[in-house]
């Protein structure tokens, strides 16, 4: 008979005993009769944990503590949990646990939380309370806008006069053409009809300024038709010196005097495009609006040149902290697609306005 | 030989009165006695009652009160064990009293008694339930889910995760393996 027969044959009379405990036993004098009448004795066995959990429970009874004999503690003896919960039954003496549980553990841990939870309440009550501090993040924004000239009080440039000292007023026309330069003065009455070399006459002023047209110059506030140069001096037109017309004089036209036009800066509008920053990095908030969480806003007045670049800074509205300094620090670092008129690129003022805030 | 075997039992008596004492003074030690008698105990009570649960009832019953009065315990000379026996004895006679059978006290207690004969059963069997303990822990497991929880071959198996014939081949080396140490110590 080989060694897996015997494993079945023993299986299977074990299966028949198990199912049949009163049924005889099979032969004791086979190797199969003797093992299946120890496996008999086998059914006897207690539990796996009985043996421990017994000598656990009599182990507490031992140290002094009182075992009950209710039902849970032979549940605890059996290995078997409670069916209705007690509510924290360790702290009363019982347990399922693997260790005993001592009445005094409980008191000491009790004495623990208790210091801690006066210490915590002493600390709230102990420490003053600080405002959290929160490091100001700042934010600055920058936009750009077109310079607005401020109105002042001085009288403003631009205007002309001049004359050929007649005895009445400049006879009233529509201003010559307007020029950068001017080679020519404006008249009315003119003495050499013929010139051998002639120039075109104009007054010194923005040359895309367009006005009416009529037929003759002269001087557009005067009141006179009577042709006359007026009786200014030094050519032009007007009661005063200097080529023009009208005016305080010089070489312009209009209220003013020495001629107003042409700079090269212009003021975006009026077909000069507003330029578009391409590098603008941001300004810093200075340490000391920082700690003072000071804000607000820095105007600067900028000419942005044909090449790009920020030149002629000044500050127009303060801020101070340091504040106008990191904002001209940093404009005067930034670099921009230039303003356009006709196509090609012209230096314009701007205001920069850089706000520096706290949040 | 005799003398020798004389000589051994009048040792293990003596340690056994030692343990005894020390008990007495330490409930402590208790342990030491519970742990030399409980399978002698638990063997007593499993061939007079119905179940497993009833057993291990009754046997936890007898070493509650034997630790409650082993300060009354006096040493003539007799095995613990014998006084335990005595409990055990007693403790099943007030449960088939209390459970209602007809049978006066004393007949009760005589029948609850260990007879010469009952005791060679009773040591062969806490030896072959103390062996148990000893066996591999595979045999073991094997034999407490076969017999004791009496589940099948094909159940154990899979528990395990191993096959139905190498779990075969366990109770079968653990059952010849029982025999021969049982067969020693005879």
């Amino acid at each position: 008979m080989s060694n897996i027969s015997v494993y079945d044959e023993l299986d299977q009379a074990i299966d028949q005993m198990l199912a049949a405990p009163e049924s005889a036993l099979a032969s004791r004098e086979s190797t199969v009769g003797e093992l299946v009448e120890l496996a008999a004795d086998l059914r006897d066995l207690p539990r796996a944990n009985f043996k421990s959990r017994l000598k656990l429970e009599l182990e507490w009874e031992a140290a002094g503590r009182k075992v009950s004999t209710g039902d849970t503690d032979q549940q605890a003896v059996r290995g078997v949990a409670p069916v209705a919960g007690e509510i924290l039954p360790s702290l009363f003496g019982k347990t399922w646990a693997g260790y005993p549980v001592r009445r005094i553990n409980f008191a000491l841990s009790l004495a623990l939380h208790g210091v801690m939870a006066f210490l915590i309440g002493a600390g709230f009550l102990m420490v003053k309370s600080y405002a959290p501090q929160i490091d100001p993040r700042p934010v600055v924004t920058v936009r750009l806008e077109p310079y607005i000239v401020p109105t002042g009080t001085n009288p403003s440039n631009g205007g002309g006069s001049g004359g050929a000292a007649e005895r009445i007023r400049a006879s009233r026309g529509v201003a010559p053409p307007a020029a950068r330069e001017q080679l020519t003065p404006p008249i009315i009455l003119r003495n050499n009809a013929q010139p051998r070399l002639s120039a075109a006459v104009t007054v010194i002023a923005p040359p895309d300024l367009s006005l009416p047209r009529m037929r003759e110059i002269g001087d557009p506030l005067s009141a006179l038709t009577t042709p006359s140069n007026g009786a200014g001096v030094g050519g032009g037109i007007g009661e005063k010196a200097g080529g023009g017309v009208g005016g305080d004089g010089g070489p312009g036209r209009g209220p003013g005097s020495g001629g107003g036009c042409c700079g090269d800066v212009y003021s975006p509008g009026n077909g000069v495009s507003i330029p578009r920053a391409i590098y603008s990095p941001e300004p810093e908030f200075s340490d000391e609006a920082r700690r003072s969480k000071y804000q607000g806003e820095v105007t600067l007045l900028a000419t942005i040149s044909a090449d790009g670049r920020t030149r002629d800074l000044r500050v127009v509205r303060s801020l101070g902290m340091g504040l106008d300094e990191k904002a001209m620090e940093a404009v005067r670092t930034w670099r921009f697609d230039p303003a356009k008129k006709d196509g090609r690129p012209v230096a314009v003022q701007m205001n920069i306005i850089v706000s520096f805030h706290l949040f | 030989m005799n003398a020798v075997a004389n000589l051994a039992n009048l040792t293990s008596l003596n340690d056994e009165r030692l343990l005894i004492q020390a008990a007495q003074s330490d409930p402590s030690r208790f342990a030491e006695l519970y742990e030399s008698n409980f399978n002698r105990v638990y063997a007593f009570v499993a061939r007079r009652v119905k179940d497993r649960e009833e057993a291990q009832d009754v046997t936890a019953e007898v070493f509650h009160q034997a630790l409650r009065n082993l300060g009354r315990f006096q040493w003539r000379g007799v095995p613990f064990a014998a006084w335990l026996l005595r409990i055990a004895a007693n403790a099943l006679a007030d449960r088939w009293q209390r459970a209602g059978r007809e049978v006066p006290a004393d007949t009760a207690e005589l029948e609850a008694e260990a007879g010469p004969a009952d005791v060679i059963e009773i040591e062969r069997r806490a030896m072959l339930f103390q062996l148990v303990d000893r066996l591999p822990s595979d045999q073991r497991l094997v034999v407490i889910r076969r017999f004791v929880e009496q589940k099948s071959i094909r159940e154990i198996a899979g528990e395990l995760g191993r096959s139905e014939g190498a779990v075969k081949q366990l109770q079968f080396r653990a059952l010849e393996s029982l025999r021969e140490q049982v067969r020693k110590s005879e």
